[in-house]
């Protein structure tokens, strides 16, 4: 469905991504991780025909992104931005209905079929109960359910979403988990920026891993996400636990030493033992 | 209820004035069923293209403020900010002194230099770091403005000997001179406000954001554009009608906005453009009559009555 081939985005001079690459199928959900800066972002709009390319390809069901562009490619994706911008004295409703633009003609109304399409959607991201507010009255976690909506409401067969869960509480957060992976496993191709790598390990079919521009690594959560990965990648010492029941967590050491990452050939073999107690003394050096 | 604000408004503009003309009268006049004379000609040639021409540049102004304010995202957005009828006012009053057997370009004067006034602002605040930022776009805008008014002052100066119809043009004021400038310029209005009605729903979904409205297939760049041709449009034509009024471009939507219900941009507009008509025709209608026969120029009339209201909406402004 979705084909990212390596592809390159200089932006004001500077190479933000350097050959990344992704893909996406019906009825996967993909899951972007990696630190602040290193182009999860760039990437994700890159893919959703947003952000232009310098190098390579994106590909919709095999046809380049740029050929597609307007209600065509609109009909296919959805995208959910990060920070969104409010527009004062704008209805909850109105809003969403916005979503139905690739289906409406120009100049012509809504239909009965649209307005019922904007309620579901509204059902489905759990803003159904302050479809009457405006929007400026809204918190963030009520603000990105709206977003989702409307993205709902654009009836895409991907959905394409850049961190929606970074202003929510922790409730908010898992029935936007569940939604995703609820959307997921009804058909839909959905791709998602996440930050929590215990959130994307959870609902993750596949999580591919960004670092300095380039997708280093893809796969299963488990396979990906290892201790060494998450040094490597993230600078911190980590590792990821699966319980039962879906459930996931990072256990990080915080305040613990920052594991040395050497790149000699040598040093890339699997450690047997990882030191449970970090060094005192780095732990000192690392507060400095 | 603006729309009967906007009849009451008409009509009383049509019947009141240094002869007053009957309602009855009026309306005998445009069936066609009164007799010839001198009160058929006053309605005809004089009232109805005034208050036609009142009508037209205030739903004109009203609107090209709310697609401004729309495409940039920027509450301040207007012609006069944006430079547009500091362009138009220099183009016009450079065809009204140096060529003045030349009157009727005049708003094809004011509609190329609004228009190169409008593209140059764009262009300095769409470049360079920060782009599009609201100080950015206000801080060209008055560069732009104060290079066109230096322009238009040179002009003047070196026509001093025909300084007087400029004078009253930049003051703002409504001809009397019957249809023939609204034949000149009705194209750009109507094409102004053709285009204007087609952007209202793609002005809706950028309110969401550039990326939002890119999602939804409308491209911001397009549509900015499309708002600023449009807008150019119809405030240069206005330029070109009644001089500098711009300001009502600023302050007309905040007004619709206030009277409350959504903000959604059809609805906006609509608003506006009635909003902007009534205000003009009624303000004409005081100019022409509070210290007749002596006729002022509508401008400083509209200013007195926008600056307040604006003042009053700043309070709420962070």
């Amino acid at each position: 469905m979705l084909e990212v081939r390596g592809v390159d985005v200089a932006l004001g001079g500077t190479r933000i991504l350097h050959g990344a690459d992704l893909t996406a199928e019906p009825g996967q959900l993909v899951a972007l991780v990696g630190p602040n800066g290193a182009g999860k972002s760039t990437l994700i709009r890159a893919a959703a025909g947003l952000q232009p390319v310098a190098a390579g390809e994106v590909l919709w069901n095999g046809s380049d992104v740029r050929t597609l562009r307007g209600r065509k490619l609109a009909r296919i994706r959805a995208f959910v931005p990060q920070r969104p911008r409010v527009p004062e004295g704008v209805l909850v409703r109105d809003a969403v209905e916005l979503g139905r633009a690739p289906h409406i003609p120009p100049l012509r109304r809504p239909t009965k079929a649209d307005r019922e399409a904007v309620e579901r959607a509204m059902e489905r991201a759990g803003c159904a109960e302050f479809a009457d507010r405006r929007l400026s009255t809204l918190s963030g976690g009520e603000l990105q359910r709206v977003q989702i909506a409307v993205a709902l409401a654009q009836a895409t067969p991907a959905l394409l979403a850049d961190e929606p869960t970074a202003a929510l509480d922790l409730g908010a957060t898992s029935s936007i988990a569940q939604l995703l992976r609820d959307l997921a496993d009804g058909g839909m191709t959905v791709v998602v920026v996440l930050h929590d790598l215990a959130l994307a390990a959870a609902i993750a079919d596949e999580v591919v891993v960004v670092s300095e521009g380039r997708t280093v690594a893809r796969g299963a959560p488990t396979d990906v996400l290892t201790p060494r990965r998450l040094a490597e990648v993230w600078h911190v010492d980590a590792d990821l636990a699966h319980g039962g029941h879906g459930r996931t967590a990072l256990h990080v050491s915080w305040l613990g030493a920052r594991p040395v990452v050497d790149d000699r050939p040598s040093a890339r073999e699997p450690d047997p033992d990882p030191d449970p107690d970090p060094d005192p003394v780095s732990a000192t050096e690392c507060k400095r | 209820m603006l729309a009967v604000v906007l009849v009451a408004a008409a009509a009383a503009a049509v019947t009141i004035g240094a002869v007053h003309v009957p309602l009855g009268t009026v309306l005998e006049a445009i069936s066609g069923r009164a007799e010839d004379g001198p009160l058929k000609e006053i309605i005809l040639q004089l009232r109805i293209p005034r208050v036609v021409e009142a009508l037209v540049v205030g739903a004109a102004l009203g609107v090209a403020g709310v697609l401004l304010q729309g495409s940039l995202g920027n509450p301040l957005a207007s012609p006069d900010i944006v430079g547009i009828t500091g362009g138009a006012a220099f183009g016009a009053i450079l065809i009204l002194l140096a060529f003045p057997e030349k009157v009727a370009l005049m708003p094809v004067g004011a509609l190329i230099t609004g228009a190169a006034a409008g593209a140059l602002v764009l262009t300095i605040a769409w470049t360079g770091p920060n782009r599009g930022a609201t100080a950015r776009l206000v801080l060209a805008g008055v560069a732009v403005s104060a290079l066109f008014t230096a322009a238009t002052t040179s002009v003047m100066v070196a026509f001093s000997d025909r300084v007087q119809s400029a004078l009253l043009w930049m003051a703002g004021g409504l001809s009397s001179e019957g249809w023939q400038t609204l034949r000149v310029t009705w194209p750009y209005f109507f094409v102004g406000f053709i285009i204007a009605a087609l952007l209202a729903r793609p002005l809706d979904r950028l309110a969401l954001g550039d990326d939002v409205a890119e999602s939804l297939g409308t491209r911001p760049r397009v549509l900015r554009l499309a708002s600023m041709i449009s807008a150019t449009l119809l405030a240069a034509a206005a330029a070109a009608l009644v001089g500098m009024l711009g300001f009502l471009g600023l302050v007309i939507p905040h007004m619709v906005r206030l009277l409350g219900g959504t903000t959604r941009h059809g609805y906006l507009m609509v608003g506006s453009a009635l909003m902007g008509a009534a205000l003009l025709t009624s303000g004409d209608l005081l100019a022409r009559t509070v210290l007749a026969p002596i006729e002022l120029p509508v401008g400083p009339f509209m200013v007195v009555i926008g600056v307040p209201v604006f003042l009053w909406l700043l309070r709420g402004v962070r």
